[in-house]
């Protein structure tokens, strides 16, 4: 059977160390582990130059960046500490705190504006929360609730269910929307998308919830909603030379700096389009040039590939998880990383258009850093409860 | 479980493993654009980054100083710093604005204006001191930067500031010599090729190419800095009194040729030339040429005399008016027949007995003499727009011609043409091009003098003598310029009213240009000077106007010279019969 075979070789990855450890998967980990890593190194190389000429100790961001890690894999590890069914439990609590705190940034002067997007909440420390991204694990667990509610039996959720699950979606979304982050908007849409399609539900729903955004879009753009600079900036994903010192502008320097790198990249803190900072965000959303640059084909390619190896573990996860909110939550993750993966990677490569949208695990941002760990703290619990003897198919 | 049910969760894992399948074909399709930018496009892309990166920056040249004959700064250059900015980085343009207005004393308001925005790189403000610059340094506030620029200072700002002229925006010379010398004054910029950032400035590693700038030759000039100085207060104090339009004033060494002051008034400040009057820019003393009126008789007297037509004490009956070819010639005083010698004709400056005595040579040698004396001819100092004057070729002289330039109308000289004519005389006959220029100071320090002014004689020694007694009477009690007498010095000279053609009628109007041209001592002139002020609007007699402004300069010249006084007499020629 299929699906016997799977099992297998999903615990193939499965290393069982010690007692503590037990049922963790260590390729889902390690593969975040070397993300960050390479992050990290690759934040220091983005922001020294910019640092030293603004006279600030050089590693000011790196040790940021570190701190970030270093809170981020601590959460994850306490998330993996419990059952992925308390998450189930609280997903409507999760979903609540969510959505006030996209509330609470709305409110004038208690929101900081960043790159056009009202979207950061102010900490003490100098620290910043952006509750949209804390939104996204929200609101897979809140959908994966839904759909798998009390319905276990049933394999195919309810309509009323669906229904009810997209319409709670809506709000944070809309909320999103408010603070002008559209990049945010469209992940949230197609990772939900995600779990909709792999909860087994009838494809009239996907592709109603599609034609949903394609005209709630419409409507958006119609009623000035989208803003004039984003509206550009997808007319200039189409032809960046229409404005190659506007909008096209991050795009353009991206590719030459990308494609200055060659085959195994200038070296290191040698990139001269990085360290003379020709592309613009380069620690957060652009970093995947600095890779290109200094670490050419060789240090991109293992990027992508550490994100394949996590995206299959991931799926291979949900195939496997013991029940169904796992397997959707699981799944729901993986759509997550992917579809923002594919954003930020894509816009880097000028084959997406350019949105504020930071590369998981690598780009520098708290939020992005914490949430991401601990999604990924979360899958590795729903890993942890997989009974090797019992497949999919007993359940 | 029915199967139907296990049909349905199957849709739930194959749709799982699909999207699994998608989420790899995207990335392998990643991997793929990677190859295609990284390998493919990499030269192409590279080639364009290095382009963006590359710049050739221009390494400015050190002006050349310009200074007096002395070595006094006229005109240097010093270093400034030009304030940037990059908007991105101001975090406080309000404060950092007031910051930079307090220690700039520029307009905060302005300023701040200059530091909103999105811009990576804008100047802010141009050319402020080194020093305010390091105060402003010490503030470091963020996103303000400077570049090293220079900027040129005229230390005594207006002082022969028509001579010297002034630089344009990117120091360029756009007046006077300046203008005239920008290619010696300027050097040659070098260039560095250098890699640079986002923002404008230089990367570490990246000089590519460097070719290093060539300083400026600095000029010395002949003008004495004190002498001009006297010279300008004197000038202007008389222009202001006798209300004229302007006035210029030339001090020629007559043995060398050398212009020791040059001005003209009203004049502006070199340091700020978008506030001059423009008409006070151009040097009038060079650039306007004039109907030099009875101070060119000298050249008629000059030309009898070495012709041997006539000696000082020819006698002259001259009538109260007198006709040529159907034109009435008239003196500036009405007076009946007149007994006058060639020497009272001078001192009188009668038109008529002018014209009588000019007849004794003729026409022809009165041209050669004219062409000896330089009217019309270049002085050789190639300042920018000089007038060489204005003379008809003798073929093209009128029946009226001969007699109106004798008396030193219908033909146009510059007041330098007319004071190097009066230096010839000084100079024992010994025409010396007049010259602006000591020499040039080479970007090594080293003094390289300029070449010599071309020399030729014009009259005999002897007869220059004689008309230099001849014009001693002129300042004496029965001439017309008593006033530019020097206590203790002999002093020759001659006064001119000359008319000055109203553009109205085409004929000679109201308006006059009042000189008076003198040298002293007399014997052996040290120092010729000569004063014109034009369109007086209270008086009008060169003697009066001009003649006092001519005894200050060239006694503070004489005095600065240590010229021991003159011990003869002059020979005292009969001026009447």
């Amino acid at each position: 059977m299929t699906t016997q075979r799977m099992d297998n070789s999903y615990n193939r990855g499965r290393r069982v160390q010690d007692s503590f450890f037990i049922g963790y998967d260590w390729i889902l980990v390690g593969s975040g582990f070397l993300l960050s890593s390479i992050g990290a190194a690759l934040v220091y190389s983005a922001s020294k130059q910019k640092l030293f000429d603004a006279g600030i100790s050089t590693d000011y961001y790196l040790q940021r960046h570190l701190f970030n890690i270093i809170v981020g894999v601590v959460l994850a590890l306490i998330v993996s500490r419990f059952s992925f069914r308390i998450a189930r439990a609280y997903a409507i609590i999760i979903y609540g705190v969510a959505v006030f705190g996209l509330m609470v940034v709305l409110i004038p002067g208690v929101g900081k504006s960043q790159g056009g997007a009202q979207a950061w909440l102010a900490l003490p420390g100098g620290f910043t929360f952006q509750p949209s991204e804390f939104t996204k694990v929200a609101l897979i667990t809140l959908l994966a609730m839904v759909l798998a509610e009390k319905r276990d039996q049933e394999l195919i959720p309810h309509d009323k269910d669906v229904f009810f699950g997209l319409a709670l979606a809506g709000i944070p979304a809309l909320l999103v929307l408010l603070q002008n982050d559209f990049g945010t908007v469209m992940i949230i849409g197609a990772t939900l998308l995600t779990v909709l399609v792999v909860s087994g539900t009838k494809m009239r729903w996907v592709i109603g919830s599609i034609s949903t955004v394609i005209l709630a879009g419409y409507i958006a753009s119609k009623l000035n909603f989208v803003k004039d600079y984003q509206l550009k900036r997808l007319a200039t994903f189409f032809d960046p030379n229409l404005d190659p010192l506007g909008s096209g502008y991050n795009s353009l320097q991206a590719r030459i700096a990308i494609g200055s790198g060659g085959w195994f990249g200038k070296g290191y803190l040698n990139g001269p389009q990085t360290q003379g900072k020709y592309v613009p965000a380069q620690r957060t959303d652009f970093i995947f040039t600095v890779s290109g640059e200094e670490f050419g084909f060789l240090g991109s390619i293992i990027i992508i590939l550490l994100f394949s190896i996590m995206l299959y573990r991931l799926t291979k996860i949900a195939l496997n998880a013991p029940d169904k909110f796992g397997r959707l939550t699981a799944a729901g993750v993986a759509g997550w990383f992917a579809i923002q993966t594919f954003e930020n990677i894509g816009m880097n490569l000028g084959i997406m258009p350019v949105t504020g949208v930071p590369l998981p695990f690598v780009s520098y941002g708290g939020s992005s850093m914490f949430v991401s760990w601990m999604a990924l703290g979360l899958a590795v619990a729903i890993g942890r409860e997989i009974d090797d003897r019992i497949t999919p198919s007993n359940r | 479980m029915n199967p139907n049910e296990i049909i349905k969760l199957k849709t739930g894992h194959r749709r799982m493993r699909g999207a699994l399948a998608i989420f790899l074909a995207v990335l392998m399709i990643y991997g793929l654009r990677l190859v295609q930018l990284q390998a493919l496009d990499a030269p192409q892309l590279a080639a364009a980054a290095a382009e963006k990166r590359t710049r050739t920056l221009i390494l400015p040249a050190q002006r050349g100083e310009i200074t007096d004959r002395k070595g006094a700064p006229l005109a240097i250059t010093v270093d400034a710093r030009n304030i940037t900015v990059d908007q991105t980085m101001v975090q406080d343009p309000a404060g950092t604005a007031n910051a930079i207005a307090q220690i700039t004393g520029a307009d905060a308001t302005l300023l701040q204006a200059d530091l909103t925005g999105d811009k990576k790189f804008k100047y802010v403000l141009k050319k402020i001191t080194p020093e305010q610059w390091t105060a402003i340094n010490q503030l470091k506030l963020p996103g303000i930067f400077s570049e090293k620029t220079s900027t040129r200072i005229y230390p005594s700002n207006s002082l022969a500031a028509s001579t010297i002229g002034f630089v344009g925006g990117e120091d360029r010379g756009m007046a006077g010599l300046e203008f005239g010398f920008e290619k010696e004054l300027a050097g040659s910029s070098g260039e560095v090729t250098v890699e640079i950032s986002a923002a404008g400035r230089s990367l570490p590693s990246g000089v590519a190419s460097q070719v290093t700038p060539q300083p400026g030759i600095g000029i010395r000039l002949t003008i004495d800095r004190d002498l001009q100085f006297v010279a300008e207060q004197a000038l202007a104090q008389k222009v202001e009194y006798a209300q004229a339009d302007s006035g210029t004033l030339v001090a020629i060494s007559p043995k060398t040729g050398k212009i020791l002051a040059l001005v003209t008034y009203p004049t502006f400040d070199s340091n700020n030339p978008q506030d001059a009057i423009a008409t006070t820019i151009n040097n009038h003393a060079l650039v306007d040429a004039y109907e030099p009126g009875s101070t060119a008789k000298v050249i008629t007297m000059a030309g009898l005399l070495n012709e041997g037509v006539a000696n000082p004490a020819t006698k002259f009956t001259v009538p109260p008016v007198i006709k040529r070819n159907g034109k009435t010639f008239h003196d500036h005083d009405p007076h009946g027949v007149l007994q006058l010698t060639l020497t009272g004709i001078l001192a009188k400056s009668s038109n008529i007995g002018t014209i009588q005595a000019s007849e004794l040579m003729g026409a022809e040698k009165f041209n050669e003499y004219l062409l000896k004396f330089g009217v019309g001819q270049e002085t050789g100092m190639h300042f920018p727009g000089e007038s060489n004057g204005r003379l008809a070729s003798l073929e093209k002289w009128s029946g009226t011609s001969f007699p109106t330039f004798a008396f030193g109308q219908g033909y146009m000289v510059s007041a330098v043409q007319i004071a190097s004519m009066y230096a010839t005389i000084a100079n024992d006959g010994v025409r010396v091009n007049p010259s602006l220029i000591e020499g040039y100071v080479l970007p090594d320090g080293k003094f390289q003098a300029a070449t010599e002014s071309l020399k030729t004689e014009v009259i005999r020694p002897e007869v220059a003598q004689t008309l230099r007694e001849m014009m001693e009477t002129v300042v004496s009690d029965e001439g017309t310029a008593p006033l530019a007498a020097i206590p203790g010095y002999r002093v020759a000279g001659k006064t001119g009213t000359s008319q000055v053609v109203d553009q109205n009628c085409k004929c000679y109007g109201n308006i006059v240009i009042a000189s008076f041209i003198g040298m002293a001592p007399a014997e052996d002139p040290e120092i010729v000077v000569a004063v014109a002020l034009h369109n007086p609007k209270n008086g009008r007699w060169g003697g009066l106007l001009a003649g006092p402004v001519f005894k200050e300069v060239a006694q503070y010249a004489l005095q600065q010279g240590n010229i021991p006084p003159s011990t003869g007499k002059p020979m005292g020629y009969p001026v009447k019969w």
